[in-house]
């Protein structure tokens, strides 16, 4: 029969040790949100260097026909906008501090959320509708002198790959962004309300 | 390292034994007492900015441990987790010495306790003042010593019950 002083003297006899040290706490808190501003940055980077590689193909290629360099063009220029809103979009959650303002970064992400689905819905089929009339224009000259196959299967090819990065990638990419962010909101929004109850 | 990152590991340093202790009693598992030491130190860190110095830093990591236990088992992945804790307590009650075997015992009889008397007996077995636990516990120091009373003895009674069997 043991009384509660022996049950206490037996709960500090037993030794406890965290598996994890200061440093690596510090560490993992950092990493989570880096690895979507990181995520992010990559996104914006891919869409800088396509950026370069149209417009240098429009500064340095000398096409002869103008549906070329008006193809182009509208890929430039539709490309370009949309790197605007990824950075803009960027600068939502990188603008914000989540270690000084938790609230104010938890709405942010909210508003990031919203704004990267209106990205990947209604404003992609304006982008994919402005890539595609880049490239009819664009392959009008260059297919011109090509075999029939070879433009037929060229333009197969081209239609394939965009009816794939508009749909099932695009499906892909968006759950998986979706569920990070959730669960990254859900997390700060446990903290946030927990704070607003304590203070 | 930055002042705030240096301040971050002393108060690590200073508080993270108590506090895996406090999930561990929680918990009974180390493995989900790790997890709830990770998420109570996460929100540390993200708050510091904010504690008031109204109290003891001390305390007020325990409030937000103790509001993080609380809120840990209600997801349910991870009540999924916590109905296998029994049978962790049990197989650790096979593996080493008696010695052990009283601790796993003891684990066992504080995991039969409510969540919340779960988390104030854990803060009385650690010797934590009655005033700091009432501050974190946000009970009045004199309901909170009636309460106490009660728990001791519930734990206590559960105690030498198992160790009967």
């Amino acid at each position: 029969m043991q009384d509660f002083e022996n049950i206490q003297s037996l709960w500090q006899s037993h030794p406890v040790e965290a598996k994890i040290s200061a440093g690596e706490m510090l560490e993992q808190a950092k990493k989570e949100v880096n690895s979507i501003r990181t995520k992010s940055l990559l996104n914006i980077g891919g869409m800088v260097l396509s950026l370069i590689a149209f417009s240098a193909a429009l500064l340095y290629f000398d096409f002869d026909s103008w549906t070329t360099k008006l193809g182009i063009g509208i890929i430039v220029l539709a490309v370009a906008i949309y790197t605007i809103l990824l950075y803009r979009e960027h600068r939502l959650i990188s603008r914000n501090d989540f270690t000084v303002h938790p609230g104010a970064f938890l709405a942010k992400l909210h508003e990031y959320q919203l704004s990267r689905f209106n990205l990947y819905n209604k404003l992609f089929w304006f982008y994919v509708a402005a890539i595609s009339l880049g490239f009819i224009l664009f392959f009008f000259e260059t297919l011109h002198n090509l075999d029939t196959w070879v433009q037929l299967s060229i333009l197969l090819f081209t239609i394939l790959w965009m009816v794939f990065c508009a749909t099932i990638l695009r499906k892909a990419f968006m759950k998986k962004e979706k569920e990070r962010i959730d669960l990254l909101i859900e997390k700060f929004g446990r903290i946030s309300a927990q704070f607003n109850e304590q203070e | 390292m930055d002042q705030k990152d240096l301040l971050f590991k002393q108060i690590f340093d200073s508080n993270s034994k108590k506090i895996f202790h406090l999930c561990y009693g929680y918990t009974g598992d180390a493995d989900a007492a790790n997890d709830l030491l990770q998420e109570t130190f996460l929100k540390v860190w993200q708050n510091m900015d904010k504690f008031r110095q109204k109290s003891l830093i001390s305390t007020w990591i325990y409030r937000i441990a103790v509001n993080t236990c609380l809120t840990y088992l209600r997801s349910e992945k991870r009540q999924a987790k916590d109905e296998l804790t029994d049978s962790v307590i049990e197989n650790k009650t096979e593996e080493f010495s008696e010695k052990n075997e009283q601790i796993a015992l003891l684990y066992k009889s504080i995991s039969k306790l409510e969540e919340n008397d779960r988390l104030i007996i854990t803060m009385v077995l650690d010797e934590l003042p009655y005033n700091e636990i009432a501050e974190i516990s946000g009970i009045s120091e004199g309901n909170l010593r009636v309460k106490i009373h009660r728990i001791k003895q519930k734990l206590t009674e559960l105690y030498n019950q198992h160790a009967r069997l």
